[in-house]
This record gives C-alpha cells, structure tokens and sequence, in this order.
C-alpha cells in the first residue's frame, strides 16, 4: 500500500514547479475565456441604464453621456404590466414544467422497464422528433388547436403545448439515468412488500431520479420562461401575455428601443437567474447522472 | 423478472398508467401536426387560402429546382462541420479544465460560461452586431490591423464566421455541462490505475480518458448537429442573411419561402427535406459514436 | 444551501404527488374542452361579445369587443391609448395586437386566420392586404369616407377592402442647418431639381470641408424597397403606371432598357461617391446613420418621414428644419420626379369578413368612422400616433417637420401617389442585388441581369 501510493506523490513533486507554472497558464487563459463570455452579459446590465443615443454611440462606456438612470426599468415595469405578466410567466412555467417531469418520468420508467417493443417505437419516435424543425410545425399546429378545436388563446393550452414539446428531450435524460443509475432490486424488493406499481415509483423510484429531475427543471424552466415564439401564436390576448410576450412594444419597425429592451431583460431574467444558481450543483450531478451513460 | 407486466393484462395497465398520458401529449403536439404539415407538401396551400388542392410531388420537384435551397444547404454543411468542432472542443476543453485542474473558482466559471445560454433573440443579435461592426472596428483601426477594420458584418466570409463565433460562444457552455458530467463520471480507479503504468499528459488523455468519454461525445455531438442544421434566431438577428443574402442559412430560406416567398407547400417540402438530412447524419453519427463505444 | 435544496426537493415530492392528478387535469381540461363546433373562431369572438350582443340593437354597439393586428410598432404605445380613447367616446371595447420581434406581419396574420382567431381588423402593408383581400377582407366601397380618399386607396378587382391608415412619403432627408452651416448661405431645397443640381451641391458641400455629405443606409429593405422602388413609382406616377413596368419586366422587357432605371443608377453612382459610409458601405448601422445627419456631419439622408423617431433619438427637436428633396432622377428640371415626392398610403386597415361577426364588423366600421369623423379620432391619428392622416377632411396639423413637410408638399401638389405592389420577397432580392452593387461586388450589367432574372421568374 505504502509504496502504491507513494509513486504519484513522487511523480507530483517531479514535475512540481512545472505544473504550477501550467496551472497559472490554464487560470489566465481560463480568465480570459470568461471575460468573453461575459462581456455581452455586462453589455446589457450597463446599457439598461442608459438611454437609447449613449447605447447606439457608445455602448462600452459604463455610464452614458446623459447619466446613469433607472429610468428604463421603471419604464419597462410599468409597460410591460409586470406584475401581471410575471404571474402569467410563473403558472405557465411552473405547471409546465410539474407536468413535464412527471409524466416524462413515468414514461422513461415505462420504455426503461417494460422492455416492450411499443416503448421502444415511442422512444425512437422521440429521439427522432428532437430535429423535427419548429418553423415547420407552427402553421399546422395552430391550425389544428385552433380552427379545428379552438383551444388557442387559453394558458392551459400553452402548458399543454410545452410539455408535449419537452417531452422528447426529458425522457432521453431519464431514461439514460435509469437504465444506469437505478438498481432494478430496490423496486423488486418494495414490490413483493406489496407496494403497488404505482406506489413503488412514487415512493422508491421518484426520489432516486433526484439529480436528473433537478437538472430537467432548470433546463425546461428555462426554456419556457424565455420562449417567445409558441407563446406568441397561443396567447393572442394581452391579459394572458407572458414576460417575454410583453416586452413587444419596445421594438419598433424599423429601430428598437434598446434600453428598455435592455431593462426588460434584465427584469425577466433575474428569476431564472436565482434558480439556476441556487440548483446549480445538483444540474451538474444530475447531468453526471443522467445524460452521460 | 418484469415489475412492470408479467401478464398481458398487467402489460397494458402499466402501459395506461406510465406511458399513455406523456406520450398521448407528445404525440398531440409534436407528431400530429408534423404529420399535418407533411401532408401539406403535397397540396397547393399558400399559407392562408381556405382551399388546398393536391398537387402530388410538385412541391417536391420545385425544391430540387430551387438553386438558393442547395445553396443554403451547402453552407449549412459549412457551418455544421465548423461548429459542431469548434463547439464540442471548446466545450471539452473547458470541462477538463474545470473538472480538475482548477478547483478555485470552479463553480464561478462555470456559471459565467453558460449564462450565454440565458440570452437570447434580438438583443442577443444586437450586442454582436456592435462588436463587429463597432468594437472590433475601432480597435481594429487603432491598432492598425487591416483585417480588424472594417465591419465583419459587411464581408460575406467574415460574417459566416461572426456566426460560428456567436454559435461557439452560445453552445458551448451548454455542452461543457455535459463534459464535466462526463468527467466526473470517470472512474478514479481507472485513471489513477493508468498513472501507475505511466499514463501521462497526452498519451493518458488520447489512450484513457478519449475513449472513456466517447458517450459524452455522443450526446454532445448529436446535441450540436441537430441545433446547428436548424439554427434560425442567430442567423436572423446577427446577419440577417446580409450581407447579400451570403450568409442565408438553411433554416432561415426555409422560413423566407414558406411565409415571405408565400410559396407555404415549397416551404414546407424543404423543410421536410432538411429533416431528412439532420435525420440521416445524425443517425450516422450515433451508428458510429455507439459502435466506438463498443471497441472502447 | 444543503437545507434549501432537501427542502426543495420535498417540495417538488410534495408537488409531484398532487401532480398526477393536477397534470391530468392539465391536459384534460385542454383536450375535453374540444367543441364539436366547427366554425370556431365565430365562436370565440361572438363568446366574448354575446351579453351586448344580446341586449344590444345593430345601432348600438356599445360593449362590442373587437381586435386590431397592428404591424406598426412604433405606434403600439400610442395605438393602445387611443384605443382607450375610442372605448370612452363610443362602449366599444377595443384591444391592440401586436405584431412581435422579428416576426413577420403577413405570417402573423396568417397564423391568426388559420388558427381561426383572425383579428377583426389589421393594419397591414399594402402588398399584405392585396393578398388577402379577395378571400378575407370586408368589401368597403360603399364607405362614406371615400370621398375625402378616393384617389389615395388600393382597388382589387375594382373594389375597396381596405381603409388608407396613413400616408407615408420618401425622398431625400436634408438637414437644413447642416448645410447652411457649411456653406454660409441660405439653403433652398427647391434649387435641387435635377441630378447635375444636386451633384453641385454635394460637391460645393465637399469643398466647403464636409467630405461626404450624404448617409447611405444599407438595410436590404431601404435598397430593395424603397430606393429601387423609385424606378417603378417614377414611371408616371401612378400605381398602374408601377405595375405595367412590372408585368412588361415579368414578359422579358430587359430593366436597363427602362430610362428610369439608367437615371435611377446614376443618382445611386453620385450617392455613392458622397457617401459618408464610404469606406465601408455595408458596415453602415442604421440606429447610427441619422446621426450623422443630426450632428451636422452629413447633410442628406435617403429615408422616410417614418425615420423622425431615430432622427429625435438622435437629438432632432421638433422645431428643427428637417425636410425632404425628391429622389432626382436625370437632369430634366420639369420632370415630375424631380419636382415632387413620393407619398402615399403605406399602411392599410382592413376588416376581416370571415372570422368575425357583423356586430364586430359594424364596431370595426365604427372605429373607422371614428377616425375620420370625429375631432378625437382625428386628433389621435395625426397627434398621438403621429401620422399622416389620408384623408383630406382631417386637417390637424402634424408635429413633426418631416411629416408636416410631406403634408405641405401635399396641398402644393408636389407628391406623386405611386406605391409599387410587388411580390412579397421582391425586397429581400432586389435589395441583396443592390447590397452587392453598394459594395462593388457588382456592376450594373451584372444587377441588371439579377433583377431581370429574379422578374422572368414571377408567374
């Protein structure tokens, strides 16, 4: 043992000064690469507090000509309804995103478990509806939600609509955390116990997806805070308008007003923001989990 | 041993209970109305009239006679290759880095490289279309480099890789993720066990940790590929086809013809076409990627 | 941090157990509510309308509630108010509709009438409304309000469908102080009357130490549309006269043989020569450009009187002396085209007569009239949205120099009405063409050949 262990320490102290001089390398080309990445981000917090001539003339320069101002964001606030949209906002995306992962966690378990060749052609109908390219479905989807049912213009619709367009990409993760990350005897065992089907994955399965459920909601949540386009052939009435949906009239024919844009932005993301930080560790374990087996 | 269905009775209540309510949405939403749209490549319909004739495999014959359709393709393959590789190593690079090497600050950056992922639509074209046309240029003229001062944006060459750039930028945090998943994934023992026999630096990483990854690379790449052929909202807010109509990806003369062509059945066959392509390549992709799993 | 996340993870479990139930309403509710109905969309709307309907007469349509598509987003704010006005003068209930980022105005509408919730009416491009007319669009050529527009509106088949929303005009934007400051003289716009007039003064602008006075835009919709679009609106003025040079370019008729588009050409060589954006004509920003033109860097700008909002971002009061020179072409001093500007109506209102129900129809014609007829409407037109109005009984002056420049130039008789209808990806093409000409990719043969191709192909 001793001598195993002590070859790598040994190793370590050779190339020594070596590597904490690559160390610092990797750091400052790290440093470098996150400014990049940054900059646009900064971009627009600086600039949601200008007004419109300093951001077009000088869009670097921390504070414009004209001065620093709030102006914007109480603007956008009041014009894009806030409040009202951010309620809109928040029960679509949170009843999306509840509907997706449970019934894409009972399919996964179903195409993982069954082993039938039916949750097989479902699963590759998924996989390969994952590059079916929006644009291309949009007209007939409204078409049939809307001339042929008249569903559109109601937010269940639209929580409806985005489960069904999540789905695909939400049992791939959790059928991959499945087939890996959970042994088949825990649900044996709770099964002959006399749990029912049922039961056994509300009670023992559910929790073990934990970390790739974690990542889903972020990812998901996401996506559906910030979409624009299907909200906008659903929603056609403004008091069933979303955060991203609102903001439309800060954008001209012709020219847009990038300050309240900015502003607004700013507004929408800040919630999606303090969910990604606060899941942030488990949507790395949940992709270690999920995606990679 | 099958909890979910030892008789066929059993089979169906489970199928009813697990399956049936995700997938009957899916199948509502997604596949319905791709079925709906592909049968309409095969009538007349403009998009708006209330009458549709069929019109059998006109449509598609008029994509075979539509030179800008080949040609945005074809830099589309262009695009494809170049980000899907600049992507997928810029996004490994960092997850290695940030899986190991630098422990200090490791969640910090990595949050820093995937809010890209947070912004999106015009102001997202907007903030690059001013580091081009702007930024760049000034630095550009004030430190004397020619091919800094003028507009990438105005430069048919230039502006297709302001594109992959911006695509690189958006991507790869988002693919890094998954990387460093894949990182963490690895087995210590193996690694270390691959240090003992004097694994090191470069030949480690091309004989051990490659192989190991390929499933990473798997997901990644399919990821990518199929973000790439479709990618609109980039190409739409920082080129916007401009200059001349140089930099037209496929998805974007997709669009263009069905709603501001009005050609809606045209429109519609090509994208059915470019659905073909996607499905094809990336099937390929994960064919290989599986099978070098296997070997590895 | 360990905490919040077990507790958040119970949360969700708490969540997900009421979820299988609360999910499966979620998409029952969604897909029990299916009507056996087919005729949808009257369904909706008559639903939101049917209490007043009920109880109301066809003379009183008070408590009526109608949509209005609006594809002019600079106005959306301003539109919105004045839809607050109309509901306080008239019970009509009145809802804006926006047309979003990027999104085009023809997919939205048609978007909305295949998901059978068409709006009652839409402001839309006059190109937009030709194509859905026939099929869609409330026949309106018995309208009273006719006779103070009647040579200012679009005719399919002979027959009106659509209300002129507002008159816009192009030419050449001049900033009046710009040049008298450069020059130490006075600045007469009429002086400018020919191609040889204006090259002078770029030129005596050139020597005076503005080295290049005028601001091209390379926006593929300002070339393609409305700078190429001269050569088809100065054929003789008129719409008809437009759309024969179009049809005779569909049948083969070669663009450079049309003496329009030589002279058309030549202008753009001149404006190329002078052009601020010089160095790099394809680098141009267009947020930018109007501010070379306020700042007194550069004197000219081909634009529109839609440009005012980026000339007042840009730091242009009101009460500055902006106005518009016409586009010239050659150097014949009494040549209509060199004399007056192009204006005419840019945007229509249409009124749907598929999906909405009389009652809607009737409020919509209401609102129209509310327009025209009343002070408020009138005033809400040319004041809050900052239009100008089509017809000739609304004489509220507007604010701001370009549009009350169009609108003098108007009762002086020196604004041609032609508004070229083509096909709808005719700006996109042309404009690429013009791009690549801009840019020195092309020369005139070359975009000649393009344009000739891209008509020869139209069916």
């Amino acid at each position: 043992m001793e001598q195993l262990s002590s070859t790598p320490k040994a190793a370590d102290r050779v190339g020594g000064t070596r590597k904490v001089v690559k160390d610092i390398l990797v750091y400052i080309l790290m440093a470098i690469a996150a400014v990049f990445y940054l900059v646009p981000f900064f971009m627009v917090i600086i600039n949601s507090f200008k007004q419109k001539k300093d951001i077009i003339k000088a869009p670097m320069e921390l504070i414009g000509k004209s001065g620093m101002s709030i102006d914007n964001y109480v603007k956008a606030f009041k014009q894009m309804e806030f409040l009202k949209a951010f309620g809109n906002s928040l029960f679509i995306t949170g009843l999306s995103t509840l509907a997706v992962i449970v019934l894409s966690s009972m399919v996964a378990y179903y195409i993982v478990r069954a082993n039938t060749m039916f949750g097989k052609i479902i699963f590759a109908l998924m996989i390969a509806s994952m590059i079916i390219p929006f644009q291309s479905i949009m007209i007939p989807l409204v078409s049939i939600y809307g001339a042929q049912l008249n569903l559109l213009n109601h937010r269940l619709s639209l929580v409806f609509m985005h489960t069904g367009f999540a789905m695909s990409m939400s049992v791939f993760m959790y059928a991959g955390f499945l087939k890996s990350g959970v042994p088949r005897s825990l649900e044996e065992a709770a099964y002959i116990d006399g749990c029912g089907k049922m039961q056994t994955f509300r009670m023992i399965v559910f929790p073990l997806l934990k970390p790739t459920t974690a990542t889903l909601i972020i990812l998901n949540a996401m996506q559906f805070w910030n979409d624009y386009l299907l909200p906008s052939l659903v929603l056609g009435k403004k008091p069933l308008y979303t955060l991203p949906l609102s903001t439309y009239s800060f954008y001209g024919t012709y020219s847009s007003d990038y300050g309240l844009i900015m502003a607004a932005l700013v507004l929408t993301l800040l919630p999606i923001l303090i969910l990604y930080f606060f899941l942030q560790k488990q949507i790395i374990a949940g992709m270690v989990a999920g995606a990679v087996k | 041993m099958n909890s979910l269905g030892r008789t066929t009775g059993d089979k169906i209540k489970s199928f009813l209970m697990f399956a049936l309510p995700g997938t009957f949405v899916f199948l509502c939403v997604v596949i319905l109305p791709f079925l709906y749209g592909f049968y309409l490549t095969f009538t007349d319909w403009n998009g708006v009239a209330s009458v549709k004739n069929l019109v059998g495999f006109s449509n598609y014959s008029e994509v075979f006679r539509d030179k800008e359709f080949w040609k945005s393709m074809g830099l589309t393959l262009k695009y494809v290759v170049l980000s899907v590789l600049l992507v997928n190593a810029v996004g490994f690079l960092f997850a290695y880095f940030l899986s190991g090497k630098i422990k200090r600050g490791q969640n910090l950056f990595r949050a820093g490289f995937f809010t890209p992922n947070l912004i999106g639509g015009v102001v997202l074209g907007f903030i690059w279309q001013f580091v081009f046309s702007q930024v760049l240029v000034k630095f550009g003229k004030g430190a004397g480099i020619v091919f800094l001062s003028k507009s990438w944006l105005s430069d048919p060459t230039k502006a297709f890789w302001a594109l992959v750039i911006v695509s690189v930028w958006q991507l790869s945090g988002y693919m890094m993720l998954i990387y460093i998943a894949g990182f963490t994934g690895l087995s210590e023992d193996v690694l270390e066990a691959a240090s003992i026999d004097g694994a090191y630096g470069w030949s480690k990483m091309r004989h051990i940790t490659l192989p190991l990854m390929v499933p990473s690379f798997v997901i990644c790449v399919f990821l990518t590929l199929s973000r790439a052929f479709m990618v609109y909202d980039i190409n739409l807010t920082l080129t916007g086809g401009e200059p001349y109509g140089s930099t037209r990806l496929v998805a974007m003369h997709v669009y263009e013809k069905a709603f501001t062509a009005r050609l809606y059945g045209i429109g519609q066959a090509e994208a059915v076409f470019l659905f073909l392509v996607v499905a094809i390549v990336s099937g390929l992709q994960v064919y290989i990627g599986k099978k070098k799993e296997v070997e590895a | 941090m360990k905490k919040n996340l077990k507790r958040m993870a119970a949360a969700a479990m708490t969540a997900v157990l009421a979820a299988s139930t609360l999910a499966a309403c979620g998409s029952s509710t969604a897909s029990t509510e299916k009507p056996a109905e087919t005729k949808a969309a009257e369904e909706t709307k008559a639903a939101e309308g049917t209490a007043a309907a009920a109880e109301a007469g066809s003379d009183d349509l008070k408590g009526q509630s109608i949509t209005l598509l609006n594809s002019k987003g600079e106005i959306q704010t301003a539109l919105e108010e004045v839809a607050k006005e109309f509901e306080g003068d008239t019970g009509i209930h009145l809802e804006v509709l926006a047309c979003g980022t990027g999104e085009v105005p023809y997919t939205k509408v048609t978007s909305m009438y295949s998901s059978g919730t068409a709006p009652t009416m839409a402001i839309l491009d006059t190109t937009d409304v030709v194509a859905l007319a026939s099929e869609y669009a409330l026949d309106l050529s018995n309208e009273s309000w006719l006779q103070y527009c009647d040579k200012l509106t679009t005719k399919v088949d002979g027959k009106v469908y659509s209300f002129p929303f507002c008159v816009e005009g192009r030419g050449i934007i001049y900033n009046k102080k710009a040049i008298e400051d450069k020059l130490g003289k006075e600045f007469n716009p009429e002086s400018i009357n020919s191609l040889d007039s204006f090259k002078a003064c770029l030129e005596e602008l050139r020597k005076a130490g503005m080295e290049n006075p005028i601001v091209l835009s390379k926006e593929d919709w300002s070339l393609g549309a409305h700078d190429f679009g001269y050569v088809y609106d100065t054929q003789d003025g008129t719409t008809d006269g437009a759309t024969k040079c179009m049809d005779a370019l569909k049948s083969g008729t070669k663009v450079e043989d049309n003496e329009r588009f030589k002279q058309f050409m030549d202008t753009m060589d001149v404006i190329l020569e002078y052009n601020y954006n010089k160095e790099d004509p394809l680098g141009a920003i267009y947020d930018e450009d109007p501010m070379h033109l306020v700042e007194g860097d550069a004197a000219f700008w081909p634009n529109g009187n839609w440009a005012w909002p980026n000339l007042e971002t840009a730091g242009a009061s009101k009460d500055d002396a902006y106005g518009f020179i016409p586009f010239v072409l050659g150097n014949d001093s009494s040549d209509f085209a060199n004399t007056s500007m192009q204006a005419s109506p840019t945007k229509q209102l249409m009124v749907d007569a598929k999906q909405s129900t009389k009652e809607q129809q009737k409020a919509a014609l209401a609102f129209i009239d509310w327009l025209v007829n009343t002070e408020n409407g009138q005033k809400a037109l040319v004041e809050k949205c900052a239009l100008i109005p089509a017809c000739s009984n609304n004489t509220v002056s507007p604010a701001d120099p370009l549009s009350r420049d169009i609108v003098a130039k108007q009762s002086a008789g020196h604004t041609y009405a032609s508004s070229f209808i083509a096909p709808s990806d005719h700006w996109a093409v042309v404009g690429a063409t013009m791009q690549k000409y801009i840019a020195g990719q092309t020369d005139r043969a070359g975009a000649a050949k393009e344009i000739n191709a891209y008509w020869t192909a139209q069916k």
